[in-house]
């Protein structure tokens, strides 16, 4: 579990970035971290794992205080991936880039490459285990940054704009292998998007950040029913979701809009 | 027809010990147009931005069948810097393609090179750092811009030039949706203000629904469909693979079109969409 207790923060000298936050993410949660350019959400998610300190209030990872802690502590209950994939491939082969983090624990070789054939195999790589990083297309990056967080064994894994970039095939393969991982294995996933689509479809809670406040936490899809502020929070409602609650028809696509716009109609007028 | 900016005919290429990538690509780029290329990753949609600026093959090597036109003219034999007057490009890693200290001496550079006179040099600079929204920039350094500004920086060196035809490879590929959408709109102006040939790679093709004229969609290094924007996008529709990467908006719309039998307009944006469909289907907002 990680929580926020009234937490604030700022950068060195700057203004306040994050106001009062109080949350808590429970074990095996799915959640989405919405909020526009500069609302706080990226900070908010390096304070869950001790990459930041708040200037007040208390973040607890699995019940500790995280004061005193620093990210290689926590590394094994939190796995974060950062935006950008290369800034994150360090090594020449897939499974060395995977292999880095258990190694970096002091882990018998065995032991490595276990966890490592896990990780590869649940983010769809085994077959890349010996490619060279760079060489890889960009959502297969992607899967490589999960999967090198992913040997470690955390209980939560952080996931900074993981479908950015990416085309639809590849956006809907990385959310299926993050929605097996939560299903099957009980990861806690807290996903920082702008993708509202994203967050629709697949995510059961959402917290959303405007100007440093919190000013929603709640079912996910509380917050396309239409009555929610989030053009005030400079959010956009996704058109599938605009659509089903102007016409009365819960609908997930296009296809699925239209079937049950037909059934409602009939007929065109 | 108008006349063709870019022109491909029965071409193919495969790089250096590599597979071939295109597969008999014909395709037209109208003078005038703003051409979106689309397609799922691995397609051949960079390849093809290559091809037209004759990257492919002066640079790269490799083989290749068939002809590519670029203002009329084959980029056979051709190298880079005689088509980069008229042909303009920006790459998706656009930090690669900075090579100065400040933002006047980058946008200067190409100018230079290309022998313009210190005076027109000046000139241009300046018009063009204003063109792209960084006017009297000249002299910052260039860790003092950000990275949507440095992006935009790299636009104006291309513009400078007075490119006819302007190539733009996955331009908002590293930036979040708010500066996309900045930065497709700052495209869209300097498209109408000039009166260019304004080709772009995007596969998000939401971002350019209000402004594309054109649409190319590339499918495992063929062209699958090609036409006016509502053209191509139709065809696109029949196609599995490539339907879901169209608009949601041209999806809903396509669905409606085929399931009820109607004709919708061509939408642009969510409000076209959206009283079109309040005033044929009931329900819209009658309730509240």
């Amino acid at each position: 579990m990680i929580e926020a207790k009234a937490v604030n923060f700022a950068y060195h000298r700057g203004e306040p970035v994050l106001n009062d936050i109080s949350c808590k993410i429970k074990d095996g949660e799915f959640v989405a971290l919405l909020g526009h350019n500069g609302s706080g959400k990226t900070t908010l998610s390096r304070l869950f794992m001790a990459l930041l300190h708040p200037r007040s209030g208390d973040v607890f990872v699995g019940g500790n205080n995280i004061a005193d802690l620093e990210p290689a502590d926590l590394a094994h209950q939190v796995g974060y991936v950062f935006q950008n994939p290369d800034l994150q491939i360090l090594e020449d082969t897939v499974f060395e880039e995977v292999a880095y983090g258990p190694r970096c624990k002091n882990k018998s070789e065995n032991k490595v490459k276990e966890q490592v054939e896990a990780a590869l195999a649940a983010m769809g790589l085994a077959e890349l285990s010996d490619a060279y990083p760079r060489t890889l297309s960009f959502g297969q990056k992607r899967r490589l940054g999960v999967a090198a967080a992913l040997a470690l064994n955390p209980q939560t894994l952080i996931l900074d704009e993981i479908t950015n970039g990416q085309d639809e095939q590849e956006k809907n393969n990385m959310m299926q292998y993050l929605e097996k991982l939560n299903q099957e294995k009980g990861i806690t996933i807290i996903l920082i998007t702008h993708d509202m689509n994203i967050a629709r479809q697949y995510t059961q809670r959402a917290l959303v950040l405007h100007n440093g406040d919190l000013v929603f936490d709640g079912a996910t899809a509380d917050l396309y029913d239409g009555k929610s502020e989030l053009s005030e929070w400079g959010l956009k409602q996704p058109i599938i979701a605009t659509l089903s609650a102007t016409f009365g028809v819960e609908a997930q696509n296009a296809k699925e809009f239209c079937e049950k716009l037909y059934l409602k109609e009939g007929v065109a007028q | 027809m108008s006349e063709a900016a870019i022109k491909f005919e029965k071409f193919y290429y495969g790089y250096i010990n590599g597979n071939v990538v295109l597969h008999n690509v014909n395709l037209e780029i109208s003078k005038g147009s703003f051409t979106v290329i689309s397609g799922p990753s691995g397609a051949g949609k960079t390849t093809l931005c290559k091809s037209m600026v004759g990257i492919i093959p002066y640079y790269y090597g490799g083989r290749y069948a068939g002809d590519v036109e670029v203002l009329g003219e084959s980029t056979k034999g051709k190298r880079v810097s005689d088509l980069s007057m008229r042909v303009g490009l920006m790459l998706d890693d656009y930090e690669s393609q900075l090579v100065s200290l400040t933002a006047g001496e980058e946008v200067a550079f190409s100018l230079l090179n290309h022998g313009f006179a210190p005076e027109e040099v000046a000139t241009r600079t300046k018009q063009a750092l204003a063109d792209v929204g960084l006017p009297g920039r000249e002299n910052y350094q260039l860790d003092e811009l950000s990275g949507g500004q440095r992006q935009r920086l790299l636009l104006a060196s291309v513009l400078a030039v007075h490119p006819e035809v302007l190539v733009l490879d996955e331009p908002v590929s590293a930036m979040d949706p708010d500066g996309a959408h900045a930065l497709y709109k700052l495209l869209y102006k300097i498209y109408k203000e000039y009166h260019m040939t304004v080709i772009v790679v995007e596969h998000n093709i939401n971002f350019l629904l209000p402004y594309a004229t054109n649409m190319i969609v590339m499918n495992k290094g063929e062209v699958a469909a090609q036409g006016t924007f509502e053209e191509a996008a139709a065809i696109a529709y029949e196609i599995p693979e490539l339907r879901q990467n169209l608009p949601e908006l041209w999806q809903v719309k396509l669905a409606l079109e085929n399931r009820f039998g109607i004709t919708l307009g061509a939408w642009r944006n969510e409000e076209e969409a959206l009283k079109e469909l309040q005033e044929k289907f009931v329900g819209g907002g009658c309730d509240d």
